[in-house]
């Protein structure tokens, strides 16, 4: 019976790399691009540059940079992320 | 008398917008409230065979806007419910046949005549779409929790949202939930399409083979008792009429024993 194979299957809950959790991943994702226009790829252009610039001015913590575009009522906000070791100038 | 007009919409077709239409319609008609369903799907009427009124539609929206008819003549009263009436789209013209300001004027008209008018709208976020809501104060959006309808209703959201200043509410309808899938995390649940859409939840409606049957017979589930998708659409239409009606939570969140035997003795409460 169906019901009792689901009744006695060990409980998964929220489980990463379920359906569920890849799909809802993905959809924030997406979304995220389509309510800015912003087309695949150029985030990542972003960060590259403004990694570049920041590095100008100071040495950076190698391989701690973060780059996130949260999601908060409807509303993007990009958070960036940069450890700094001393300034350059 | 000034009624409500409510615009239902999805953006991705067959997610079930004419099924909420006339579930709703019914649904609303059985609280008591007078009510007018409009078929703004034309070129592709569908409304009038859900309610198993299609060997009465005599004249229909377009002949109504063109002033071949008067708007009374073309209104369908449904036999089972006399506040219940239909205004039949046209099914050899296309979206172009009406514009948006016919329809705004339509919908005055309507609003004078009965308590809730609502309007089924075809899929796509184009000119027909535009239409649609034209004379409506209120939206019901409505998707599956399938990826691809929550990407459009996501859209739809957008250009509600760029219409504030008309549209002064929207909720969402989550259609064809399977909560089992969902307790097993082999799809999105109510709570994981809220957050990503972060929109207001009018309701809830699971998968159900009623749904089919109801529409074969013309008789929308809504009216009658014992199907969770028919309680569902009752909820809803209370929820329209300002009644506070709890949700439960459809998801098996965190999914332990204990959930899972409640769930099990208690099924589905939409
Ligand atoms: N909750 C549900 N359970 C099962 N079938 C459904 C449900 N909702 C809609 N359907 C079916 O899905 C199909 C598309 O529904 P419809 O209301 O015509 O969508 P739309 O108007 O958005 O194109 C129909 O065959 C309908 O019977
Ligand atoms: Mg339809």
């Amino acid at each position: 019976m169906q019901i009792l194979d689901w009744l006695f299957k060990v409980p998964t809950g929220a489980t990463p790399g379920t359906a569920a959790v890849t799909a809802k991943d993905r959809m924030r994702n997406m979304l995220t691009h389509d309510r800015l226009e912003l087309p695949a790829g150029k985030l990542e252009v972003l960060e590259e540059e403004l990694t570049a610039v920041v590095a100008r001015y100071f040495d950076l913590e190698p391989d701690t940079t973060r780059f996130d575009l949260k999601q908060i009522d409807r509303k993007a906000a990009l958070i960036a992320n940069f450890q700094l070791v001393r300034s350059k100038c | 008398m000034s009624g409500r007009v409510i615009v239902i919409t999805s953006g991705k077709g067959g997610v079930g917008k004419t099924t909420a239409s006339a579930n709703i319609g019914v649904a609303l008609a059985n609280t008591g409230a007078s009510v007018c369903l409009v078929d703004m799907d034309i070129g592709l009427r569908n409304l009038d065979i859900l309610m198993g009124l299609e060997n009465r539609v005599v004249y229909n929206l377009v002949d109504v806007v063109e002033e071949r008819c008067k708007l009374r003549q073309a209104l369908v009263k449904d036999k089972r419910m006399p506040n219940l009436s239909l205004l039949p789209a046209a099914q050899t013209r296309d979206k172009t046949a009406v514009n948006a300001e016919q329809m705004k004027k339509l919908c005055e008209e309507l609003k004078s005549m009965f308590d809730f008018v609502l309007v089924d709208s075809p899929a796509g976020i184009e000119s027909g779409f535009q239409n649609a809501i034209a004379g409506a104060e209120e939206a019901i959006v409505i998707t599956t929790p399938e990826m691809s309808a929550v990407r459009d209703a996501d859209r739809i959201i957008g250009l509600l949202e760029a219409q504030k200043d008309q549209i002064t509410q929207y909720r969402l309808v989550l259609n064809r939930l399977r909560p089992k899938m969902v307790a097993n995390s082999d799809m999105m649940g109510v709570e994981d399409v809220l957050e990503i859409l972060s929109v207001k939840l009018l309701g809830v409606v699971p998968e159900d083979e009623e749904i089919i049957i109801s529409t074969n017979k013309g008789e929308p589930v809504s009216g009658t008792d014992n199907t969770r998708s028919g309680l569902a659409f009752r909820n809803i239409a209370r929820r329209l009429r300002g009644e506070e009606v709890p949700f439960m939570d459809l998801d098996v969140k965190n999914d332990t024993w204990v959930t899972r035997i409640v769930n099990f003795f208690n099924p589905v409460r939409v």
